[in-house]
């Protein structure tokens, strides 16, 4: 047994209490009983290194999908975990950190302490997170999922590549401003290596530069090349009236502004709310990502250029799959590039119906 | 002629726009108690802060034992034997006796507070002051008495050779005045050089070897052992004549006002009390600190609502559960703790003197100007208020004005009947006399007054009638004729006070 | 007054400041945004000068901005109520929390900062549970009732530029809190009992109905905060929707001249504090490139004009001891 895992039963018990609170979506009818079930095993065994016991209360394998936050995007994914718990029988669950970093750290902290068959995990700061990640891979079978954390012992990494992503995305704007001109970026963050890959896509796709994901620009200052002007990257660290307020006054600074591109999945529809105050809705044209109802609304009537989604719906599902061959020691299932692809894709005004009809199929069994 | 204990020459203190003392000097001699007198702003506060070395003067010196001295500091006045007994105890309640006592000189052992010694040494303090309480015990759990003498202790443990007493009584009974008195004239035996303050010229003249006035900043005179006697300092102090302190003309009393039978209050449950006060009766309330006079008044007033017993106001039976229902049936309080409860001291003039009679005057919910303006103005001209506007924040008027803010908001209510509590404390004495003539004025308009003082010449003077209280119940219930010293300490105490 | 005076002098400067370095900040849209985001803040922090004034605090302002911002979509979108119903009920939600504070405050004499940190805690979580933390919005409908928030008066004579309607409610919530707190007989009560709670018993002010009226306007204007920034930005998310706007509500009244020891406050100033706060943030999304330094700007800013706001007032004092 190794020291970090000497957790008084008491302990375990009060983080036990602060986790079920932490249950989200369609679990939250669930929690109250499993918390009861939590409590029963919390009485009868002790924490233990190395395999995890909670399977025992069911009999089934237990594997936990964490999210990097809270967001309609995680709702799709978890449809995709429930669904693919269903089809291959291990309980899940899926946890959305509140607070940021410190918050995902606790979940997977007292996921560990409560004993689990698998987790997947969206890394908010993959390098710095390197030893959590480690310690958890120690005692379960961890995968990354959506933003990768490539210096850890993660078994595998699903999602897509943000930079390649990112690059679809420029393409877009692209074709939205054939002739070049000002552009602005939006997006909830820096921090996270998702959205620092995805912003380099983006600009280098712009700026006709050959795919180089070590490329790097800083966020402050103007960058320019093959006809477009960026004027800079406005962070808003989820906060949506900080969002609204910064497209509003990117609007104002720029009266002139040609594109606003959006990389967050509630970044278009503030940029639509303000682009709609200030009558400039068409004019000023909108790249966006994911699939927010507003974005897709807004390719709908024509105010949105397109879109590029992820398949969160498939990060979830896959997620899944793979632990339960994990846990069931089936180490086959992993290829030898460690990576899984779930491509991202471009959606505008020709394909929009058919992907959102198919969207609404998904989440449907969430609401 | 020996050299003095202490001396300070003519010391000048100027704060901005104040000349505080303008060349005062002072002299004090070993085994002497020398006090101190003078109206509020006379310049005393200012000039026992220079000698306990809280600040520093503009000019002047300090000599003791003939040397001259400078005082920077508290502790370096502390370091020559000088020590003040401040106005308001410096005491630390959360802390035990002992603790207070070795406060910032801890002694110590291995580097830590070693408390055994602290509780053997502080005993030798205690017993010099006549102090039989634990060194344990909590300086909460102490009474006012018990604390000035605590400091006192405190003062001895730091070899003091010269204490100052800034009002030490303000808050005491007059049997822990007393033993207070017992413990300074020890002291004097020793050859401690005394500094005595107070308002209350009665206990100067008990105590005093020599009085030093203060008027203005100035010395106005001195008077020797032989020549202490009332009239002579009042007129120092004043500047002029006061004549008779006390004028008190008793009214002829009217129907019953106040009935009050079997009340029970939370403090003394077990004790009830009954009386009655008239119209243009003005009843004096006596007894000790711990009595139940003020918890009595509490009672009256809605404060802490009575446990039992009735109360009727002009034959009517009312039952005040809050202040506010209180002063809806007529009654009104001028509390003990003028600075917390009578006035509030950030707010002007004005909005003190109007707060009570807001709802009254202004039946729209709506502030009317004019209304506050013209209530104002007779107030301040009825009770002679001294501020410089009525905008003039509380807080800078001195403490007789503000007493007279507190009267003044209650006067436009026009109350049946009005309790004061110690309404003359901290009070210099030309204000008291303007109190005690509104109280007079008052009683002869119908109002029927019930006020409880300490100060046993007020009670004397002023009352028609008094109640004695002892332990929460009435003692006894006296005449203006049965009335002297010292059928009322008797009664207080509930003993032969001649057996004392 | 002199207190407004440091602050409007502050929030002057800011403005010449970016006017002189960013030539969009005077622009009709710019000076638009503004007044509406003002507006917003403003009000809420309002609400909690009121309960500044008595001495209290409210921590609980975002959770209720929170509470009513998701409540009402959910109740509209999700429930199908209408209009009418889904706001009535917003106002009797506030109102009872306000309520609810006020009484744990003045019967179970509990501390202020304790019952509203709870609050804080307890109305986010209950937003996050009715809404099971999905983003809640009102997509493309109620286009009239979001005009509450989004919508523009044109001014006569002045083209190019219109008012936002959040203004007006600001204008009459202020005007009704400055006429409450100057002129009426309960604001002086509030205020009374604000400097010292027991003098103004002992007056017969009925000191608990007072500040259970001051948790209660509190908590009903972060309720008209939170609906009105839901209508603005159209979309709430339970889990960061009004985070830390206590805060800043706070910052506003205490800018605007509001003790913390309570029984002083203006209304105008508390709007100007609010104010400053929005032009600081406009400032440096407008003239900077980075935002990540925005609290340390705003915090040096406001700090700055705190301690100068100090001086002066010793600088006075002292004039005024002289005289």
């Amino acid at each position: 047994m190794k020291p970090d895992t000497l957790i008084s039963d008491s302990a375990s018990a009060t983080q036990g209490a602060r986790f079920s609170g932490i249950f989200v979506g369609r679990h939250l009818t669930r929690s109250a009983g499993f918390f009861l079930a939590l409590t029963l095993l919390m009485g009868g065994c002790k924490p233990s290194g190395g395999e995890a016991t909670s399977g025992k209360s069911t009999g089934k394998k237990k594997v936990a999908f964490v999210s990097n936050g809270v967001a309609s995007f995680w709702t799709i994914a978890a449809a995709g975990v429930k669904a693919a718990g269903d089809a291959v029988g291990v309980d899940t669950e899926t946890l959305m950190p509140v607070e940021g970093i410190s918050d995902q750290k606790r979940i997977i902290e007292d996921l560990l302490t409560r004993g689990i068959d698998g987790i997947a995990v969206s890394p908010i700061d993959p390098v710095n997170q390197t030893d959590l990640l480690n310690r958890a891979a120690k005692r379960t079978h961890l995968l990354t999922h959506d933003s990768d954390a490539p210096a850890s012992d993660r078994a595998v990494y699903i999602g897509m590549d943000n930079y390649q992503a990112g690059r679809l995305c420029g393409d877009l704007v692209r074709e939205a401003m054939p002739k070049g001109g000002t552009v602005m970026l939006f997006i909830g963050r820096l921090e996270q290596d998702n959205a620092k890959r995805r912003r380099q896509g983006v600009i280098d796709a712009m700026l006709g530069r050959p795919s180089n994901p070590s490329n790097y620009d800083a966020p402050s200052g103007v960058i320019e090349g093959n006809g477009f002007k960026i004027l800079g990257t406005l962070t808003d660290q989820f906060d949506r009236a900080k969002g609204k307020a910064n497209a509003e006054d990117a609007l104002a600074k720029y009266p002139d502004l040609g594109c606003m591109v959006g990389l967050f999945a509630y970044n278009p529809p503030l940029m639509l709310e303000a682009l709609g105050q200030a009558n400039k809705l068409g004019v000023v044209k909108v790249v966006a990502f994911d699939e927010d109802d507003a974005t897709l609304a807004g390719i709908q009537k024509g105010t949105v250029h397109g879109t590029v989604v992820q398949n969160p719906y498939m990060y979830g599902y896959k997620s899944v799959e793979i632990l339960a061959e994990l846990a069931k020691g089936n180490t086959q299932v992993i290829p030898p590039s460690k990576f899984i692809d779930i491509p991202a894709r471009q959606i505008r005004k020709a394909d929009v119906d058919v992907f959102w009809a198919d969207l609404k199929v998904k989440t449907a069994g969430s609401k | 002629m020996t050299v003095p204990l202490l001396q300070a020459k003519k010391l000048t203190q100027t704060y901005p726009g104040v000349r505080a003392l303008k060349g005062v000097g002072l002299h004090l001699m070993r085994g002497e108690i020398l006090a101190v007198i003078g109206e509020n702003g006379a310049g005393k506060s200012t000039l026992m802060k220079i000698l306990a070395g809280v600040q520093m003067p503009d000019s002047g010196q300090i000599e003791i034992n003939g040397v001259a001295v400078s005082l920077p500091s508290v502790l370096a006045a502390q370091k020559l034997g000088i020590a003040l007994i401040h106005q308001e105890l410096n005491l630390v309640e959360k802390l035990d006796v002992a603790a207070n006592i070795f406060l910032g000189r801890e002694r110590l052992r291995y580097g830590l507070i070693d408390t055994r010694e602290h509780h053997r040494a502080s005993q030798i303090y205690l017993a010099a002051v006549g102090l039989q309480v634990a060194p344990t015990a909590l300086v909460h759990t102490l009474s006012l008495g018990q604390r000035q003498l605590l400091e006192i202790a405190k003062a001895l443990s730091v070899q003091a050779r010269i204490l100052i007493f800034d009002e030490p009584t303000s808050s005491l009974s007059s049997s822990e005045a007393a033993t207070l008195f017992q413990v300074i004239g020890d002291l004097r035996k020793q050859g401690v050089g005394i500094i005595y303050i107070s308002h209350r010229l009665g206990e100067v003249k008990e105590l005093a070897d020599r009085v030093t006035v203060l008027r203005d900043g100035e010395n106005a005179g001195e008077l020797s052992r032989t020549e202490i006697e009332h009239g002579a300092m009042v007129r120092l102090m004043v500047g002029r004549d006061l004549k008779q302190f006390y004028t008190h003309v008793p009214q002829k009393p009217g129907a019953v006002v106040l009935e009050v039978s079997e009340l029970r209050t939370q403090v003394y449950p077990q004790q009830s009390l009954s009386f009655q006060v008239r119209a243009g009766e003005i009843v004096g309330v006596a007894g000790l600190v711990g009595a139940g006079r003020t918890e009595m008044l509490e009672a009256l007033f809605g404060v802490t609502p009575a446990v039992g017993g009735t109360v009727q106001i002009d034959g009517v039976e009312v039952r005040p559960r809050s202040p506010e229902e209180a002063i809806r049936v007529g009654v009104a309080l001028v509390p003990e703790d003028r600075k917390h409860q009578g006035v509030i001291l950030q707010m002007a003039v004005q909005e003190n003197m109007t707060l009570a009679a807001l709802r009254r005057g202004n039946p729209t919910g709506f502030l009317n100007p004019s209304w506050e303006f013209a209530l104002v103005g007779e107030m301040v001209g009825r009770l002679q208020i001294k501020t410089p506007s009525s905008r003039q924040v509380v807080q800078f008027l001195s403490g007789g004005n503000q007493q007279k803010v507190v009267l003044s908001k209650w006067l436009s209510l026009k109350p049946r009947l009005l309790l004061l509590d110690e309404p003359t404390r901290g009070i210099d004495v030309g204000a008291k006399h303007e109190i005690y003539r509104l109280m007079e004025e008052l009683a002869a308009q119908g109002v029927a007054l019930l006020f409880v003082s300490s100060e046993l010449e007020e009670i004397l003077g002023l009352s028609d009638r008094v109640l004695v209280l002892h332990e929460g119940r009435i003692a006894g219930e006296l005449d203006r004729g049965e009335l002297s010293e010292e059928s009322v300490l008797r009664l207080a105490t509930n003993t032969d006070v001649r057996d004392r | 007054m002199r207190k407004i005076l440091g602050i409007s002098a502050l929030l002057l400067v800011v403005c010449v400041v970016t006017a002189l370095l960013s030539g969009s900040f005077l622009s009709a849209y710019n000076i638009e945004n503004l007044i509406r985001r003002t507006a917003l803040f403003g009000i809420i922090s309002i609400g909690v000068s009121f309960v500044i004034v008595t001495g209290g605090i409210d921590l609980s302002v975002g959770s209720v901005v929170c509470l009513v911002g998701c409540g009402v979509p959910w109740l509209l979108t999700t429930h199908g109520w209408s209009v009418p119903s889904a706001l009535a009920m917003a106002v009797v939600v506030s109102v009872a929390v306000g309520l609810f504070h006020g009484l744990l405050i003045t019967r179970l004499g509990l501390p202020p900062f304790v019952v509203t940190l709870c609050g804080l805690l307890l109305y986010r979580g209950v937003a996050r549970g009715f809404t099971r933390d999905q983003t809640v919005g009102f997509g493309s409908d109620f286009k009239s009732l979001r005009s509450l928030a989004t919508g523009e008066i044109s001014l006569p004579f002045i083209s190019g530029f219109s008012l936002p309607v959040p203004w007006l409610f600001l204008v009459v919530v202020a005007g009704v809190a400055a006429v409450f707190l100057n002129r009426t007989v309960y604001g002086r009560h509030l205020l009374a009992l604000g400097c010292n709670e027991q003098a103004a018993r002992f007056s017969g002010i009925n000191t608990g109905r007072m500040t259970v009226l001051a948790y209660v306007i509190s908590s009903f204007l972060a309720g008209l905060g939170g609906l009105l920034f839901v209508l603005d930005v159209n979309s709430a998310q339970p889990v960061d929707f009004g985070n830390f706007y206590e805060l800043y509500a706070i910052a506003a009244a205490v800018l605007g001249g509001c003790s913390l020891r309570g029984g002083e406050g203006t209304i105008t100033g508390v709007i100007v504090g609010a104010a400053l706060m929005q032009v600081l943030r406009n400032m440096i999304t407008l003239v900077t490139t980075h935002n990540n330094v925005e609290f340390a700007i705003i915090g040096a800013v406001i700090l700055a004009g705190v301690i100068a706001d100090e001086l002066v007032r010793r600088l006075g004092a002292r004039r005024q001891k002289t005289v």
